[in-house]
Order: structure tokens, then sequence, then C-alpha cells
């Protein structure tokens, strides 16, 4: 009986994380005018949102022992995300394309490269990680890891440019009126020899 | 003084109430079961973990190295990983142990590969199927966690599939583990106390999957599946093809949502649960074959197989062969 009791300690706990991560994610979405939730609930949504974020610790500070804890277990039991795959909405889809300048004026355009599929899924990720980041340090520091990686590629290349947009999906209606997929300019980062990124342009 | 009596009844019936409610609730957590379901967990676990590792066989080097040899960098990762957890296994941890007795980063990561790759083979026979289970988790994690950016769904749900396996009584009878070294039976109320775990997380996944996709309009009027469908990389069926089925989209989206939705309520049902576990296995094989997911289907279908699936079959079979008075009851079907 007492094994059983620890068991079952163990899964109140277990499934009270679990809970709580979902919960807080799917209220995020609502209180951040996401969903097709009525604004009014916004507010509300907030306030569970935040009132579940500070019961699990997160408000606490990133050194707490607590929450460290709390941490450590959803990454190892894999519970650390919420399961709104492809939802509310399915999201937006980016690209990054480099344009390789070469001594001799010739321009190349390349796209960042992996050898699998099951890789490009994984790459697609990151450049919508770029996207999605509210950090410019973190963005300029990715685009900058895959401009590396391309320039591996092309040692005698001098200079890159990195160009990242949306690419804008055509609704049915608009796909049988013609239209297709296109590619919307976002920002661009020029890297140099110096390893130096210049400011991103924006359009 | 009168209102004594019925005050005593009722704490003693309160206490009894509560005790019969404790029974039910221990009797559902803790049922009598057989391990056939751990069977199919160990299997289809060790048969992801193979395609996972071979799927990644030329790009693991390259998507998993640290500053400048990669795509991006792990460090980038492990150092974001940091600021949530110190705790959370990474390969870092390995390449620093490597280089502790001379091995170089490229070489540490190869092992690596041949280790998750040797324990999908181990787990898919059954051999040392508890330290295969825990060094798959192990091995996995560390790629999913210093992969960081490069992971989705599809890991995560490998990494909550292994953590389970991992924890249950293994080995299970069909293991070369039990053949090879005649383990002893495991506690079946604890195999059914592991198997309930596993189906109450897959309520919580698709009922929160599903409640979340409701929020969206767009998969009220079907137009998220078009989208799903040619958004770039999952674009691998023409959408010109797509375009003559579009009166099927919002019928496809509404679907997903209902079955996403009540999948907690109608997978416990004996009349329902074949219906919703094979709609559910249908809904993750079209997301494997029109979006190119097939480690995400697969994963998923292991689960819900484990979880709902084993002893369906033969229990259906039980029924029929009760039904026609063939006799011979299946016991394992519990």
């Amino acid at each position: 009986m007492r094994q059983k009791t620890v068991y079952l300690a163990c899964l109140i706990l277990h499934f009270s994380l679990i809970l709580t991560v979902s919960c807080r994610e799917t209220l995020w979405l609502i209180a951040h005018g996401l969903t097709i939730a009525p604004h009014t609930v916004n507010r509300y949504a907030e306030k569970a949102e935040a009132f579940i974020a500070a019961a699990s610790g997160q408000n606490l500070a990133a050194s707490n022992a607590f929450r460290r804890a709390v941490m450590t277990y959803l990454h190892i039991a894999g519970v650390e995300r919420g399961y709104g795959y492809f939802a509310p909405n399915v999201p937006a889809s980016y690209k990054i394309v480099f344009e390789l300048h070469y001594p001799d004026g010739r321009v190349e355009y390349q796209l960042p490269r992996v050898h699998s599929a099951a890789a490009g899924m994984r790459l697609a990720g990151v450049i919508d990680e770029i996207a999605r980041t509210r950090s410019d340090p973190l963005r300029e520091y990715l685009v900058k890891m895959l401009a590396g990686s391309v320039w591996r590629d092309h040692p005698d290349v001098t200079a890159i440019r990195a160009v990242f947009g949306s690419i804008s999906l055509p609704s049915i209606s608009e796909f049988e009126q013609g239209k297709r997929e296109s590619y919307e300019f976002s920002y661009a980062y020029d890297f140099s020899r110096t390893d130096k990124a210049t400011k991103p342009k924006n359009p | 003084m009168t209102s004594a009596v019925p005050t005593k009844q009722l704490s003693r019936k309160i206490p009894k109430q509560l005790e019969r409610w404790r029974e039910l609730i221990l009797q559902f957590l803790f049922p009598v079961e057989s391990d056939t379901w751990l069977s199919a967990l160990r299997l289809g676990l060790g048969l992801q973990v193979i395609v996972y590792t071979l799927s990644l066989r030329d790009d693991w080097n390259y998507l998993l190295a640290g500053t400048g040899h990669g795509l991006i960098s792990r460090n980038l990762a492990e150092a974001l990983l940091s600021v949530e957890s110190r705790f959370v296994p990474r390969l870092g941890w390995l390449v620093s142990l490597g280089a502790y007795v001379g091995l170089s980063e490229n070489a540490v990561l190869s092992i690596a590969w041949v280790c998750l790759l040797g324990t999908g083979f181990s787990l898919l026979a059954g051999l040392f199927c508890r330290s295969s289970a825990i060094l798959a988790w192990f091995l996995h994690l560390c790629a999913a966690k210093s992969g960081g950016l490069l992971s989705y769904g599809a890991d995560n749900f490998m990494t909550v599939g292994l953590f389970y396996l991992m924890l249950s009584p293994l080995p299970d009878r069909y293991s070369l583990d039990w053949r090879l070294r005649k383990s002893p039976s495991k506690d079946p109320h604890l195999l059914g106390f592991w198997r309930r775990v596993l189906q109450i997380h897959l309520c919580i996944i698709y009922f929160f999957g599903g409640l979340t996709k409701c929020f969206g309009n767009g998969w009220w009027d079907g137009s998220n599946i078009w989208r799903a469908l040619i958004r770039p990389p999952s674009n691998i069926i023409d959408p010109e093809i797509l375009i003559r089925w579009k009166d099927l989209f919002p019928i496809a989206g509404v679907f997903i949502c209902l079955l996403e939705t009540g999948y907690p309520f109608f997978i416990w049902g004996k009349r329902t649960r074949t219906i919703w576990f094979t709609c559910i296995c249908a809904m993750h094989l079209a997301i494997g074959l029109t979006l190119g997911m097939y480690l995400f289907a697969f994963i998923m279908i292991v689960l819900n197989a484990a979880a709902f699936g084993a002893g369906l079959v033969s229990r259906s079979r039980t029924e029929s062969q009760r039904k026609h008075g063939t006799g011979i009851i299946d016991r394992r079907a519990a």
C-alpha cells in the first residue's frame, strides 16, 4: 500500500506539472489575442496565466533552486512545452537566402544546406526561430552562424548578404485566381571578411 | 443532543465515502495488466530510435558540432538551456568528458551516434532492456537539448516515450532478456499503473492540442489544412492536386478538432475506443505521408498503440470467439 501511495503522489506531481505547462500555453495564446476567443476574455486569460506562472515558480529568479528543479524535471521528462502544434493557426513560413559576393564581382545565391529531408525539417525550425525571436542580438547571431556555414563551403567569397524574408502563402481562392507563393523581404545582414555584421536593412 | 445522531452518521459516512473513492481511484490507476503494451512501446521506440538516428546519419556532426564546424553552434543551444537549468543532459558534457581522455569533438559525436543506434537495435531485440532504455533516453535527450533550436515535436514525444519506457517494469516477456535470463514475472498492477500514466498523458496531449486548434479560425474553414499542406518544407504534394480536394478541407479541419478534443472522452469507452484509436492513427499516418513528418507520425502511432492499441486486437478476437463459442480465451487480453 505504501508503494502505491508513493506512486500516486509522483503521478499527481507529474501531471500537475504537465497540466500547468499546457494550461499556461493555451492561456498565453488567448491573452495575446491569437485566438478567436472574445477580447473580453483576454484580460482574464492574462491574469490566469500570470497566476499559473507564479504558482509554478516561473516568476522566481533563474538561480532559484525550486525553479531550477522544476525546469530540470520538465526537460528530462520531455514536458517543458505545451501541445499546441499548428495551433491555434498554422504559422507563417520563412526563408533565408545568401548572396555570395566573389572577388571578381560575381554574385551567386545560396540557401542554407543540409544533406537530408529530416535535417531540412529541423533547419526550417531554426529559420522560423530567427523570425520569431524578439532578441535582435540572438537573431543576428543565428544569421551569422548560418552565413558562416555557407562561408565554409565557399571560402573564396569576400562578402555575404543574408536576406531574410517571409513566404506569403496564397489562400485557396487566391490560388484559384492564379496567385502563387511569394517571398517578402524582411531584412538583410551584410557580412564581410572581418566577420562583423552591418546593421540590418529593413524594407 | 437531537442533532448528534445525524452528525455521527455523517461523520461515519464521509470516511466511508472517501474510502470508496480512494479504492476506485486505486483500482483505476493500478489495474491488472499484461505486458503486451510494454512490448509494443519497446519495439516501437526501438524502431523510432533507429529511424531517427539513421535519418540524421549525414548531418549528425554538422548539426551538433560546437562553434566553427556546424550549421549553428551547439554551444548556443546549451548556453540557452543553462539559463533554465544546468542539470539537463547535453552533448557538451560528453564532449568535455571525451576531451579529458583525448577524444576530439567529432569522435565523441560519432560515438554518441553509434551508441544511440545501438540502443535502438538493443531495444528492438529486447537485450539489456533497462540499460538500453536509459542510455537511449539519455543520448537522445542530449542530442535534442544540444540541438535546441533544431528540435521539434517529434523529439519531445520521443523523450516522453523513452522516459516512460525506462521507468516501466522491464523486461517484457517478448524480449530476449526474458528468454535468456528467465526474469521473474512483473507485478501486473505496476504494469497497469505505467500504462495508465501513458494513457492519461496522451489524453492531455490531445485535449490541449485539440482545444488550442478549436481556438483558431483556420481549422473551422479548412484554411489551416491548406496552409499546412502548402507550407515549406512540408509542401510535398503539388498544390494543383490539392486544390481538387478543397471541399474536403473544412470537413477535415473540423474533424481533427473534434477528434483531438474528444480523445480523452471517447478513447476509454469500449464501443468508441476502436473508432477513436483507428481515426487518430489514420490522422498521424496522413500527417506522415502528406507533410513528410514521418518521425512525428511514427512516434505518435507508437505511443497510441502502446497506450490504447495493445490488447485491442486480441480483445476483439476474444469477444468474437466468445460470441461464436470457439472457446480459447486469451488471458493476455486482460
